[in-house]
């Protein structure tokens, strides 16, 4: 007998996206960096979408970042995933936007500009990177 | 004279829960009465482009969505095609449609969006990609980070979103074809269950099976026809792909980029447009299209729809067929539709005075894609 709650839907990594999240089990998060102009950018993929240079390489990040806006689910959408939650879009202090949670206080406390730390969460196979408040100073813009 | 488009018939299906019926069943219906309007025949038709609709687009990876209407049809056209654009597609085969009549790759082209999304169900609720893991699910969870950046940014409040369907449902009253023809108040807008905070139910537009077709065809051929033909005056589309990376895609619709472009090449501004179709699947959407295209300034739609501005008798009527809000999910065919009956002054109880001028917007997938057109009276 098993009451354990449905496995979430999980990532889908493709040859681009797996370096990504095998940081996240290594409890670091990383973006690509374009080696001609510098972009720093997700999701990696086959080129740099600012000039199209193929010479990427890795750009370490350092977590830290603000709520750029957030959605408060209150249904479900799938049984392993329970309401209420907050689904935000997190700007990267390195510039990147990533979709992700804010965990670690009530859905209705959450606010645009908050500053947030990433905080590593296992859901099935996967590592995920979701977001906690920080405090103001942790946040550098 | 002679090569220029203009839109020469219109027809529709019933809209709401249809689950005796096809979406090819209900594509058929939507054409033959769309060319029937025309006083044209059959065997003139030598152009079909497809809107698939949310459900077709994402299933039917096999046989292409035109090629099954096409064969139901019996056409060998001149052109034809299915344009995956979300609900920018109607909008944008209606303009290339125009674009092939005038350059000579067809006389009569047939434009035809048809769905069952209604029961099939859950056509809007898919997970985007990777971030389906975090439960970032359906159209309406996108459209509330635009809303919750305007709530920040401008300090709009409930009662404005709450505006836009008000005033779509009070035009919905007015028509007779419409999926929803109850008016609701403002109360029952704030307590509407919140679905994705800040959005409620009932800022979501609503889930249809049914089908609608346009027939464009030249300005020569329509000139013998009984309906008076409607011009397209300008049309254009803008695109932001980039999603996240671009720094204003939640704030700021394409329609600020091909809205200017295709009033330029109408020769007028927003100040003259009668009647405003805009793409509603979200009232937030509304809201951003009454700023980018011109209506307002940059963060007052909230004020200028207060007051039912955009309601029946309304300075501005936007979408008085009730809009995906209320007339049915017609994938903005029915918009298109209802700008020709409104500049034809065929539109019953809910006719605009004097309607010369009317915007068409679609809008669609992540904030993504936008087509504009602008119709006018073909004087
Ligand atoms: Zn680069």
């Amino acid at each position: 007998m098993s009451d354990a709650a449905p496995t979430p839907p999980q990532p889908q990594p493709d040859a681009y996206t797996q370096p990504f999240w095998d940081a996240c089990q290594r409890q670091s998060l990383e973006a690509a960096r374009c080696e001609d102009c510098g972009h720093c950018f997700l999701p990696p993929g086959p080129c740099c979408p600012q000039c199209w240079s193929a010479e990427l390489s890795v750009c370490p990040l350092s977590g830290r970042g603000r709520v750029y806006s957030f959605g408060i689910y209150r249904r479900s959408y799938h049984p392993g995933l329970p309401a209420p939650y907050v689904v935000a879009l997190v700007e990267l202090e390195e510039g990147p936007r990533l979709v992700s949670n804010v965990v670690g206080c009530m859905p209705e406390d959450v606010r645009i500009d908050m500053p947030l730390r990433v905080r590593f969460e296992a859901s099935g196979e996967f590592v995920l990177p979701r977001f906690e408040p920080a405090e103001e100073e942790g946040a550098r813009r | 004279m002679s090569r220029r488009a203009v839109i020469a018939g219109v027809g529709h299906t019933a809209f709401g829960k249809l689950p005796e019926r096809t979406s090819w069943d209900l594509e058929v219906e939507a054409a033959r009465a769309a060319v029937a309007d025309a006083c044209m025949s059959p065997s003139e038709i030598d152009g079909l482009l497809t809107d698939p609709g949310p459900v077709q687009g994402v299933l039917d990876g096999i046989t292409p969505h035109f090629l099954r209407l096409g064969a139901q049809l019996g056409l060998n056209p001149n052109y034809t095609g299915s344009e995956i654009l979300g609900g920018a597609g109607s909008v944008a085969i209606v303009e290339r449609a125009a674009l092939a009549v005038e350059a000579g790759l067809c006389d009569a082209c047939l434009c035809v969006y048809g769905d069952s999304a209604l029961s099939a169900g859950s056509a809007y609720t898919y997970g985007r990609g990777d971030e389906s893991a975090f439960g970032f699910f359906g159209a309406v969870g996108l459209h509330a980070l635009a809303a919750q950046r305007h709530i920040h940014t401008y300090g709009t409040r409930p009662e404005h979103f709450g505006e836009v369907v008000v005033a779509a449902r009070a035009h919905g009253v007015r028509t007779p074809h419409a999926q929803k023809r109850r008016a609701i108040s403002m109360d029952d807008y704030l307590v509407s269950d919140p679905v994705v905070e800040p959005l409620r139910r009932l800022d979501c537009c609503l889930v249809s099976d049914g089908a609608a077709a346009v027939l464009v065809t030249t300005e020569e051929r329509a000139a013998d026809l009984p309906c008076p033909a409607i011009s397209l005056l300008g049309h254009a589309q803008a695109h932001s792909l980039s999603t996240y990376a671009s720094p204003d895609h939640f704030e700021s619709l394409p329609a600020a980029h091909c809205g200017p472009k295709a009033l330029a090449q109408a020769g007028i501004t927003a100040s003259d447009i009668d009647v405003a179709m805009l793409y509603d699947c979200f009232t937030i959407v509304v809201l951003l299209q009454l700023e980018d295209y011109g209506f307002c300034k940059k963060g007052e739609s909230g004020s200028f729809v207060e007051g039912g501005r955009i309601g029946p008798g309304g300075t501005l009527p936007v979408n008085p067929s009730g809009g995906l809000l209320a007339e049915g999910y017609g994938g903005g065919m029915l918009h298109v539709i209802e700008a020709v009956r409104q500049l034809r002054g065929d539109a019953g109880a809910r006719q605009v005075p004097d309607a010369e001028l009317a915007l068409v917007s679609g809008h669609g997938l992540g904030m993504n894609t936008h087509a504009t057109l602008v119709l006018g009276r073909n004087v």
